[in-house]
């Protein structure tokens, strides 16, 4: 028997008047996954995520997390849940032991145990030495890495992380990255948004695109890049301008099936888009040596996260259009 | 030359709804003093007594009010740029410090002296009633208000530069006025006849820092010669609060303002053994605010001990700080209320007691609670309660504990004055309970409304602004009804006020002079209790809808 997914979304819908929010989403997540939300601002990426952790009521549909109900549970699946929202929410005044002392002992960790259980989290974050500083004075680097540790207290099986990577400076994102692998490793659930795509796609081996409140693509990374890239960018070295030219010339002739040609005759270099296979790709090299154009090299440039998000949101865009 | 500063600090205050509602509550409740003595019969003053008298209680709403609004504006201003981000992006500007300081200044006024110019009709209305001197009365009062302003408005600056939060920054502030306004009258009420004249003199001059004996001799004599030497003094010692804090806060504005290092976690514990034995020694251990701190106890409620730890004055070793001040004063009090019980004034004493302590409930309280619910919901970190899984009265329970201990911490210190006062007259046993549970009522009620309105807003600045606004129209605003007693408000409107100020009810109990007939108090208890029991429902109502998925 198949194994019940941590969560699970059926026709979410949120509503705010007229404006949908959230447009009958289903995803779901198994054990271990690390999911990339991905999506621009006003996607309903936090909507989602406020459903999910309680905080908001969907209009319609249905979000569980280990099968329970998180509009019914919601105290349940706060115990459920480590969810680090993207402002930090400091008490002035307090020591990073103190304000975790305060989050366990709100999760009613038993006092013989907080102790430990606070150094354990912090060891994890990468903080131990924050232990005796002041929040209000930590850069915003430490403060993600106290916050981290934050939602580690209470030991969730999910993770909900808004924007962990957002600020931070080149060597504490991969340490980020590493934390967030290992958590994954551990056998936690995350949820993590991002706008810094190739980050992501560097830790999410799941995928969820979202573009005015509706899911454009949900799936493992790689399946999704090989629904998306259904047009494909072939990028050419010619030896000279002149060769540019007569490329571009060249490529007119062909028809619909190659647009969005890019010149760039000063680096010597043309780029452009097609539906072609690699059969008619051959083709079309054997003609520009044949037109006597000197190609230097003539290669298919792979696409990333950003390049297929780009395509998803280009595509919402075109479709939108009267 | 035209300030950037200027334009986008008028124009933010004015399009905000509440600044509209300000302008219109502050224009009715003058314009209500002016019509209820207007004269209604064919009968003419001509004494000019109903004009004076409208002229002073116009003359000390305007004063009380400007005492609760000014500083709220200059105290929020810097710190808020500060911890959004914006004070930096100012200061990287071409704008100099000077420019970025009148800015902030003419920013922080601008909207008090809107509320002036709104009182202008009611002034021109005493005029018009015949007695009052617009030479030596009216254009006097209203100079006294702008330096007031103005004063208010630099030290506000200042305190707004030095601190790190908008809490601390109108803590510090208002305490600051009010001790400029208020606490520097009280020496010289004390001076002894036996003390020599130059100590006499020298505690004249600390009082007339105050604007107080000053508006007393402007609305009393209607004669600025007749208080010449309160009315130089005063402004002397104006000018010069307003020249240091003014220059202090230019100074802070250059590069000093971020210029701090972060904090490097000292902890007692942690430090060599001859320190730690000197630390321990001198902070009596307990005291010591670089002790590490034991966890969260299992039957304490955590947001109680979040509070205490998050706030400065939850510390023990503010707190020590505090009772000691507390301890300090009652301790004066008790002097003098043994020096007192020989020249047979103990009902003064007792009642400059009960002053003392409704003053500090008063005073602290707003401070205190008013960042309690609307300080989590600006930095962002009620989301973070929300995902805990305590309920909304839990939370409510351990925030008020927090701010409840505090303040009975403060007022038992000051309860050794009571115990000389059962010692000397045993038979007095009966009042000082019943004084002893209107303030516990007060205090209830000071924590609990102020609590209420800092769920209904959404920044501290606010929270704070309304609560001493209210509490203080409670406490003062029904006093302002007593001084008009005989002339301006029947005796009926009068006991009626006086019946709702817990104040004046423990006052009447003491048999403090002016209030010995006054007997309200139970019909005050009740009244407090039915506000302590409205707040608390919309306390809870308001939590539960906060701590709720919407």
């Amino acid at each position: 028997m198949a194994e019940e997914p941590v969560i699970k979304t059926v026709n979410l819908t949120k509503r705010y008047g007229d404006f949908t929010a959230l447009d009958h989403l289903n995803i779901h997540l198994e054990r271990g996954q690390i999911l990339g939300f991905i999506g621009p601002n006003g996607a309903g990426k936090t909507t989602t995520i406020k459903i999910l952790v309680g905080l908001s009521r969907p209009t319609e549909g249905s979000a569980s997390i280990t099968g329970i109900d998180c509009t019914t549970h919601t105290r349940k699946i706060k115990r459920l849940v480590g969810y680090m929202p993207d402002v930090f929410g400091a008490y002035d005044n307090m020591r990073v032991r103190e304000y975790l002392d305060f989050f366990g002992a709100a999760f009613g960790i038993d006092r013989k145990s907080r102790l430990q259980r606070i150094n354990e989290c912090l060891e994890i974050a990468g903080a131990s030495h924050m232990a005796d500083l002041y929040v209000e004075s930590l850069s915003h680097g430490m403060k993600q890495r106290v916050a981290i540790a934050r939602i580690l207290l209470h030991d969730p099986p999910v993770l909900i992380l808004d924007e962990p990577a957002n600020g931070l400076d080149p060597t504490a994102r991969v340490e980020m990255r590493e934390l967030l692998l290992k958590l994954a490793a551990q056998g936690k659930t995350l949820i993590v948004t991002s706008h810094i795509l190739p980050e992501l796609s560097r830790i999410c081996n799941v995928v969820a695109m979202m573009t005015h409140g509706k899911l454009r693509a949900f799936g493992p990374l790689d399946e999704i890049m090989k629904e998306i890239q259904t047009r494909r960018i072939i990028e050419m070295q010619l030896l000279s301008e002149d060769d540019v030219t007569a490329t571009q010339e060249l490529l007119k002739e062909q028809g619909d099936w190659i647009d969005g040609v890019t010149p760039s005759p000063t680096e010597g270099t043309l780029r452009f888009t097609t539906t072609a296979n690699d059969a008619k790709l051959s083709v079309l090299l054997a003609k520009l040596t044949a037109a006597q154009i000197r190609v230097a090299q003539f290669r298919e440039l792979q696409q990333d996260l950003e390049d297929a998000f780009m395509t998803v949101t280009r595509q919402t865009a075109e479709s939108a259009k009267p | 030359m035209s300030n950037p500063i200027i334009t986008r600090e008028c124009v933010g205050q004015l399009r905000k709804p509440a600044a509209l509602w300000m302008q219109i509550l502050w224009m009715l409740a003058l314009a209500a003093m002016v019509i209820l003595r207007w004269p209604h019969s064919n009968r003419v003053d001509l004494s000019g007594d109903q004009a004076r008298e409208v002229l002073a209680i116009f003359g000390w709403t305007l004063l009380a009010g400007f005492m609760v609004i000014v500083p709220a504006f200059p105290a929020a201003s810097v710190v808020t740029e500060k911890r959004s981000g914006t004070l930096a992006l100012l200061l990287n500007s071409p704008l100099s410090p000077w420019q970025i300081f009148i800015g902030k200044f003419v920013g922080s006024i601008g909207f008090p002296l809107l509320l002036l110019a709104i009182s202008l009709p009611e002034a021109v209305a005493c005029y018009v009633m015949g007695g009052v001197s617009i030479i030596h009365q009216i254009i006097p009062v209203y100079l006294l208000l702008l330096v007031v302003a103005i004063e208010a408005t630099a030290v506000g600056l200042y305190i707004s530069t030095r601190c790190q939060s908008v809490d601390a920054a109108l803590r510090l502030t208002y305490a600051i006025i009010f001790a400029i306004f208020v606490v520097t009258l009280i020496p010289a009420k004390f001076v002894p006849q036996s003390a020599p004249p130059a100590v006499g003199h020298i505690l004249r001059i600390i009082a007339s820092i105050s604007p107080i004996p000053v508006l007393q001799g402007l609305i009393a004599t209607g004669r600025v010669s007749g208080k010449a030497a309160d009315i130089q003094h005063f402004l002397v010692t104006a000018a010069l609060v307003i020249v240091i804090c003014s220059g202090l806060t230019m100074r802070r504005l250059g590069q000093r303002i971020f210029d701090r290092p972060r904090d490097s976690g000292k902890i007692t514990d942690e430090r060599s053994s001859q320190v730690r034995a000197y630390r321990r020694f001198m902070y009596l251990w307990f005291f010591d605010p670089q002790r590490r701190e034991k966890l969260t106890g299992r039957f304490a409620n955590p947001v109680m001990v979040k509070e205490f730890r998050a706030s400065r004055f939850g510390r023990s070793s503010w707190m020590a700080r505090l009772v000691g001040i507390c301890l300090v004063l009652s301790m004066g009090l008790m002097l003098a209320t043994a020096y007192g019980s020989m020249q047979a004034s103990g009902h003064l004493m007792g009642g400059l007691m009960v002053v003392l302590q409704i003053a500090i409930i008063v005073l602290i309280t707003p401070s205190l609670a008013a960042g309690l619910i609307s300080s989590e919901i600006q930095n962002g970190s009620w989301r973070l309660l929300q995902m805990t899984p305590l309920s909304a009265v839990s939370i409510v329970t351990g925030k008020l504990l927090a701010v409840i201990r505090t303040l009975l911490l403060l007022l038992l210190a000051t309860m050794p004055g009571y115990l000389v006062q059962l010692l000397i007259s045993p038979q007095q046993s009966h009042r000082i309970f019943q004084v002893l549970i209107t303030l516990l009522l007060t205090t209830m009620l000071c924590v609990v409304g102020t609590t209420a309105i800092s769920s209904m807003c959404r920044k501290t600045a606010s929270a704070t602004a309304i609560a001493y606004a209210l509490i203080l129209a409670l406490f003062g605003g029904t006093l302002l009804v007593w001084l008009g007693r005989g002339s301006l408000f029947s005796p009926g409107a009068v006991s009626m006020a006086l019946r709702l100020n817990p104040l004046a009810a423990a006052l009447g109990v003491m048999h403090m002079p002016g209030f010995a007939h006054l007997n309200v108090i139970q019909w005050n208890w009740g009244f407090m209790v039915a506000l302590i029991i409205l707040s608390l429902i919309v306390l809870t109502a308001r939590t539960s809808q906060l701590t709720k998925a919407r």
